[in-house]
């Protein structure tokens, strides 16, 4: 040290060159202490240092000796004063007809201007180096310097002292702020408007307000996921009374297939699937309960705040509850499964590395996974915040507990979906038998295996029936060689196991604690909390932290979700992530007012969502009377003077169609309905964890299988290909805003696909029954599908093409469709390295009862079903504007 | 070709963009940036999964020194050895042969016979490691840099890198198994990139793509006449709604799905090959028709302009009677790949075409008693063999060694990223460049930046 203290008493406040601009007036030594110094702290010693024994070329950036001396190159890297023949700064230049690589490597992580400026100036001015003490004297001397508006935050701190006092841009960490108070500007009626109107680019006039139709489509897709009605259309149109709209806007949040489509949102968020994932995708045989509550939620107008709560703790707040086990179900939702070739330590830290970073997505809009390995690189997220929070989870276990069934659950299909459970069980047992003691052929060893795995998946899914959540408690911890089955709570959670001891762990790797920490929260909010070190509680006092009305992320995070899927985008863009990375709220203050006037109105849902409802921003036009001044006073759309259309859901394309078609079953909740699948898809074979997995078998009854999409069996291992093609998200992972992609796979679905095919002719049936004539059959079929009737135009066009389409089927023998009673599967044996085969039964294909078939109608009918499918296939059809 | 035709294309119609310009904040952060070393050679990818985890014991790396330890007692250590290591074990000894073949003089079991006389074109690598013990979290590895699924996979990636030659086609095409791997179909998906660059599953049995036949009884005739009622109206509902550009994107796909029921099929059909390339690939025979029929139309959608295919052949998940199983799927095929190399050399497509073979992980050199059945292997994340050829690989040699037991790599060993890496590289795209924003941070194959293996690339 004393060598290098020298060295920096020669350097000591070389003047710098004219020029320097952006650094001019500064030594060269505030320069390394406030820009350079972190700068290699954060971005070059993590490869160049930090691990004694990896350092990347040779190359050791911890002192100005080593720094001087040079890497693998054998020169030195920095040549003081004389920046353009330094390597280090012809590296962070990234020039490419240069011979020194570009440094950082990752181009996203170039260096900007200013510090590359920084590091120039540096090392014209001698490159000067002073000892720690006087870097930290010099850092707060010139904090106040620094150019732009910055500020630290302070947190529990992390792994360096640097870290714990960078500064950050003060936009970037807008999220911790309180929420402000604030009134509407005194510039509109509605205080939505109000706000959005104040940031209005200047010289932007807002598009006029949409037609009566088209709204009241655009309010019952967005809050039913279903089109309206012919007659609520009309009775809308007439109604000439004032408050007309909140009248409509009422009876749709009042109508029980609000919480479905609202429930989808937020299943969307949190993973919902039926079954684990993994290896062996094991079926979750009571994760519908979860499902059901979450609707069940949303349609009780459950304040927010205790929809939260009961989410995270609803085991510590009211055991006795019912409602408040399967409420927990929510830790649950992420993919886990422990076979008998995992480390259970290993998938016991996978879970807790999947909660916390579900909880961070979910609730606070925060990527914490990012500060699982390290300090979080952009935000105030210390990876001690991370291990805090995961130790609220450290005490949480799994159970599938027993949890009596509530009145208002539906356990209708029990009975009928349990008949061809026990079929499938008899089967197995009869395939057992056929299986000799001694096992010779690859046949004896494939079915043997089979048999093993189905029995397991049968005897877990006897559990279907039974009244039982998908819950946690908190307790020990125990280790389970593998989960093949139920997991039940142990007598005392307390007695047995391990009380898990949470730490710092370098690089997340499991094995490399680095210091014990006690369960926390997010600090960079400011907000403390007291979480308690005993077993239990620990979540309870999380989700009350979590729920405090003086939280600035909570009721931020929601209310923004909930606008992003009224508006199309979020005031802020990424709900998930609040942090400097995520796009930054367009309307600040609305987004305040409203997280604020929320919470003021007992965090009520409905409400929220009549207020967003009734502004004019909601009611405008999707079209714009000023297209070219709107594209260049608002290129990214975020004015709000037009209103943004979008594409139908996958879940709301399919219900729609059943809707119009008039097979649609309302019946809510209960054990996962299966849909048609496309068969191909239905009976691909698929592996599971050392053999086949069961068939997809669709259930038989029509009105079964035409259940509100919420309610298809979602399994991860098998996702309905109609489900994918239109962008439903997998649930591997927190979606927060569903893409619209468009393409070709979508025209060849919803074209050619059975399902397709079945809802037009069931919506030609039910049309023709409805209607005298072809020409009010037409207009009819316009109405159910656009909420419209057809003009001149379309009329004559539709009409010469059904009667076309009559020639082409007029004559036509057409017979039933058929139905695979078995599927025989054929595979390499992987004990003999031999073919086997295996023969399954499709048990309920024989009672299959088909929707109505081509054959069974005349061809007028036929021929007005492919004007159906067109209508179906319309833009028209799957958009709303 | 123009941006807005490409949007449109099928390898297009990039979602919200036309419609709400809300992507283009990220349109501009994520360009597809074309090649980074222009000078590479690969411009395609053909890769040869073996799932399952083949034995490099006994495909490529003979361990003689089981032969001595055969049926003694074997003891594993570490607490995060997978469970397997429970119970007794003991080591086993490779029953197959082997021999040195080619100039290369390149180690192969004797059962290769056909892979034998194309070895020269290959380089064997034993220094890769990965981290799972799991199949499914393996092959999500080996596929996407994530154990966890959800990220994109390597064909996505390349596709995202390289952008299309073919708008006709998907720039990724899958060829599995009749029976999916385990972890599925996100194998190959897209990840968070645009859906455009998922991959493209052609089943080898029924319909190659769902839905892409109209229902039976549909005619023709009666399909385009529907296509063009339903043109009318989408027509008229796009000039209602002239800012809506996506209109026209969804109009065009259905134009575009019309030509693919007639393409596709074509594609796929291999009944005009000749007999002598049938003979080449093992087709119409056992046991290598199979896999033959795949190989064959792996180089045919090359040569149509498919920038990665990825096929599946296994499985090699061989715990109990691994003679009779990994000989087995060595006689399936040795011939389809070796006639693959072949016909890539003939046709001149070798050098611009990177074959790779792997699996998820190798075996290991001991067992433990499983009922007590004929010998076999459990899972070795520590030690495996995977093999290149083609573009820009260093032909003819093998880099890396496992030690004397083949329980872990010993020289070269590189960890799984640096595979990536090295992949990626081969095709002309730069790892560290090759990224795409999602979740609050810069996204890219090698999840944290990886090293190029130098061995392996001529």
């Amino acid at each position: 040290m004393a060598v290098l203290f020298a060295v920096w008493l020669a350097c000591l406040s070389t003047p710098l060159r004219a020029g320097d601009s952006e650094e001019s007036g500064k030594s060269a030594e505030e320069i390394f202490a406030t820009v350079v110094y972190p700068l290699f702290q954060e971005r070059c010693l993590p490869c160049h240092g930090r691990n004694a024994d990896e350092i990347e070329g040779d190359f050791d950036m911890r002192t100005r000796a080593s720094l001087l001396q040079g890497g693998g190159s054998g020169e030195p890297s920095v040549i003081p004063g004389k920046p353009d023949q330094s390597p280090l700064y012809r590296a962070v230049m990234r020039d490419e007809d240069d011979d020194w690589p570009e440094m950082p490597p990752k181009e996203n992580d170039r260096l900007s201007q200013k510090e590359i400026k920084a590091i120039r100036a540096w090392i014209a001015g001698g490159a000067p180096w002073p000892n720690a003490a006087r870097i930290e004297w010099l850092q707060r001397e010139y904090r106040g310097n620094a150019g732009e508006d910055t500020v630290v935050v302070r947190t529990s701190g992390g792994l360096s002292r640097q870290w714990t006092q960078r500064r950050y841009a003060r936009k970037d960490v807008w999220a911790y702020q309180p929420l402000r108070r604030v009134s509407p500007p005194p510039i509109a009626d509605h205080p939505i408007d109000a706000f959005l109107e104040a940031r209005l680019p200047e010289g932007l006039d807002v598009a006029p307000p949409a037609d009566r139709v088209t709204w009241i489509r655009r309010a019952t897709f967005d809050l039913t996921g279903l089109p309206p009605t012919p007659e609520e259309v009309d009775a809308f149109v007439a109604d000439t009374r004032p408050d007309a709209y909140v009248r409509v806007i009422r009876r749709l949040l009042a109508s029980p297939h609000y919480g479905e489509q609202w429930g989808r949102h937020w299943l969307d968020v949190v993973r919902y699937a039926d079954s684990a994932g993994f290896a062996n995708d094991f079926e979750r045989p009571n994760a519908w309960r979860y499902r059901d509550y979450v609707i069940r939620s949303f349609n009780q107008d459950k304040p927010y705040d205790q929809f939260v709560r009961e989410q995270i703790a609803g085991d510590e707040i009211d055991p006795d509850n019912p409602e408040m086990l399967i409420a927990v179900g929510f830790l649950r939702m992420g993919p886990w499964e422990q076979t008998g070739m995992s480390v259970s330590r290993i998938t016991r830290q996978m879970f807790l590395d999947d909660v916390t970073a579900a909880v961070g997505q979910v609730f606070l809009a925060h990527p914490l996974q990012c500060a699982r390995c390290h300090d979080h690189k952009f935000d105030p997220v210390p990876t001690r915040d991370y291990y805090a929070i995961q130790a609220v989870f450290a005490t949480t276990q799994f159970a599938e507990r027993d949890v009596p069934f509530l009145p208002e659950e539906n356990c209708g299909a029990f009975e009928w979906h349990r008949r061809y459970h026990e079929m499938r069980k008899a089967a197995t047992e009869e395939l057992a038998k056929s299986i000799p003691k001694e096992k010779k052929t690859p046949d004896d060893f494939g079915r043997d295996r089979i048999v093993k795995k189905w029995r397991t998946l049968w005897n877990w899914g006897d559990d279907r029936y039974r009244p039982i959540a998908l819950s946690v408690y908190s307790g020990k911890t125990r280790y389970y060689k593998r989960v093949v089955g139920r997991l039940l709570l142990p007598k005392d959670p307390e007695a047995e196991g391990v009380l898990e001891e949470t730490s710092i762990l370098r690089a997340g790797d499991l094995f490399s604690p680095i210091e014990p920490v006690q369960p926390g929260v997010l600090s960079a909010t400011g907000i403390p909390a007291e979480i308690p070190t005993t077993i239990r509680g620990r979540r309870k006092a999380f989700a009350e932290w979590l729920t405090r009305p003086d939280h600035p992320l909570t009721a931020r995070v929601i209310v923004n979700r909930v606008w992003q899927y009224h508006f199309g985008r979020g005031i802020a863009g990424n709900p998930n992530n609040f942090g400097a990375t995520g796009k930054k709220p367009t309307h600040p203050e609305l987004l305040d007012w409203l997280a604020r006037d929320f919470m003021e109105h007992g965090w009520s849902l409905k409400y929220l969502h009549e207020l967003i409802m009734t502004s004019q921003a909601y009611r405008r036009s999707s079209t714009h009377p000023h297209p070219d001044r709107l594209a260049k006073l608002d290129p990214l759309g975020t004015s709000y003077a037009v209103f943004q259309p979008r594409r139908l859901a996958a879940e709301e394309i399919r219900d729609a169609m059943l809707a119009v078609s008039g097979e649609l079953n309302r019946e809510m909740g209960g054990l996962p309905a299966r849909p048609d699948m496309n068969l191909e898809a239905a009976l691909q074979p698929r592996m599971i964890m050392g053999t086949f997995a069961p068939s997809y078998v669709p259930d038989p009854l029509p009105a079964q299988r035409h259940r509100r999409s919420i309610y298809a069996l979602k399994l991860r291992g098998q996702r309905d290909p109609f489900m994918t093609v239109f962008n439903q998200p997998s649930p591997d992972e927190s979606c927060e805003r569903r893409d619209t992609s468009n393409v070709a796979p979508q025209a060849l679905t919803l074209m050619n696909s059975h399902e397709s095919a079945d809802r037009a002719l069931a919506f030609a049936v039910r049309v023709l029954a409805e209607t005298e004539d072809d020409e009010v059959a037409i207009r009819r079929a316009f109405r159910l599908a656009f909420s419209r009737e057809p003009d001149q135009e379309e009329l004559e066009a539709v009409q010469r093409r059904w009667r076309e389409a009559v020639e082409e089927q007029r004559g036509r023998s057409l017979a039933p469709r058929e139905y695979p009673r078995e599927v025989v599967r054929r595979a390499v044996e992987e004990n003999t390295g031999e073919p086997f085969t295996f023969s399954e039964t499709l048990f309920e294909y024989r009672d299959y009862v088909p929707d109505i078939e081509p054959h069974q109608v005349d061809a007028r009918t036929r021929a007005f079903a492919d004007i159906c499918l067109v209508l179906l296939n319309a833009n028209e059809f799957v958009y709303v504007y | 070709m123009d941006r807005r035709a490409f949007l449109y294309s099928l390898q297009g119609g990039l979602g919200s963009i036309a419609f709400s310009s809300l992507l283009a904040a990220e349109e501009t952060k994520n360009p597809a940036k074309g090649p980074h070393f222009p000078n590479a050679k690969a411009k395609h990818c053909i890769f040869l999964y073996m799932e399952g985890g083949p034995s490099h014991i006994d495909t490529f790396d003979p361990k003689p020194e089981l032969d001595r330890l055969h049926l003694k007692e074997f003891v594993r250590k570490g607490e995060d050895q997978s469970a397997m290591s429970s119970g007794k074990r003991y080591f086993v000894k490779s029953p197959f042969r082997f021999r040195r073949v080619g100039q290369s003089g390149a180690t192969m079991n004797v059962l290769w016979e056909e892979l034998a006389k194309v070895a020269d074109e290959i380089c064997f690598y034993r220094g890769l490691q990965v981290e799972s013990v799991n199949h499914p979290t393996a092959n999500y590895h080996v596929n996407t840099g994530s154990k966890f699924g959800g990220d994109p996979a390597v064909g996505a990636w390349v596709n995202y890198g390289l952008g299309t030659e073919n708008d006709d086609l998907p720039g990724f095409i899958v060829l599995p198994e009749i029976s999916y791997p385990q972890g599925g179909p996100a194998n190959w998906s897209n990840g968070f990139l645009p859906t455009q660059y998922q991959g493209t599953a052609l089943r080898p049995v029924g319909s190659p793509l769902l839905d892409i036949r109209p229902p039976e009884g549909v005619t023709r005739t009666q399909q385009r006449r529907n296509l063009d009622l339903l043109k009318m109206l989408n027509e008229r509902h796009a000039q209602r709604h002239p800012q809506h550009a996506e209109l026209i994107g969804r109009l065009r796909n259905y134009e575009l799905a019309f030509r693919m029921q007639m393409q596709v099929p074509q594609i796929i059909d291999l009944s005009r090959e000749t007999q002598q390339t049938l003979d080449l690939y093992g087709i119409g025979r056992e046991p290598t028709d199979n896999l033959g029929r795949r190989c064959l139309l792996a180089r045919k959608l090359v040569e149509q302009g498919v920038r990665f295919v990825q096929l599946y052949a296994g499985t090699w998940d061989s715990h109990d009677y691994i003679e009779r199983a990994h000989g087995a799927l060595i006689r399936a095929v040795d011939r389809p790949i070796a006639g693959l190399l072949r016909d890539l050399k003939q046709r001149g497509l070798l050098e611009e075409t990177l074959v790779v073979w792997m699996g998820e992980f190798g075996r290991s050199p001991d067992n433990g008693v499983r009922g007590g059945i004929k010998y076999g292997r459990d899972h070795n994340p520590s030690a495996m063999t995977v093999w290149l050829a083609g573009g820009g690989v260093r032909a003819g040699t093998t880099v890396g060694a496992t030690d004397e037991i083949g329980q872990s790599a010993v020289e070269e060993v590189h960890h799984l990223r640096d595979f990536h890496v090295t992949l990626l590289r081969l095709l002309g795209l730069d790892d560290n460049k090759l990224t795409y924003y999602h979740a609050g941070r810069f996204k890219q194959l090698s999840q944290f930046g990886g090293k190029v293996i130098d061995g392996i690339i001529a």
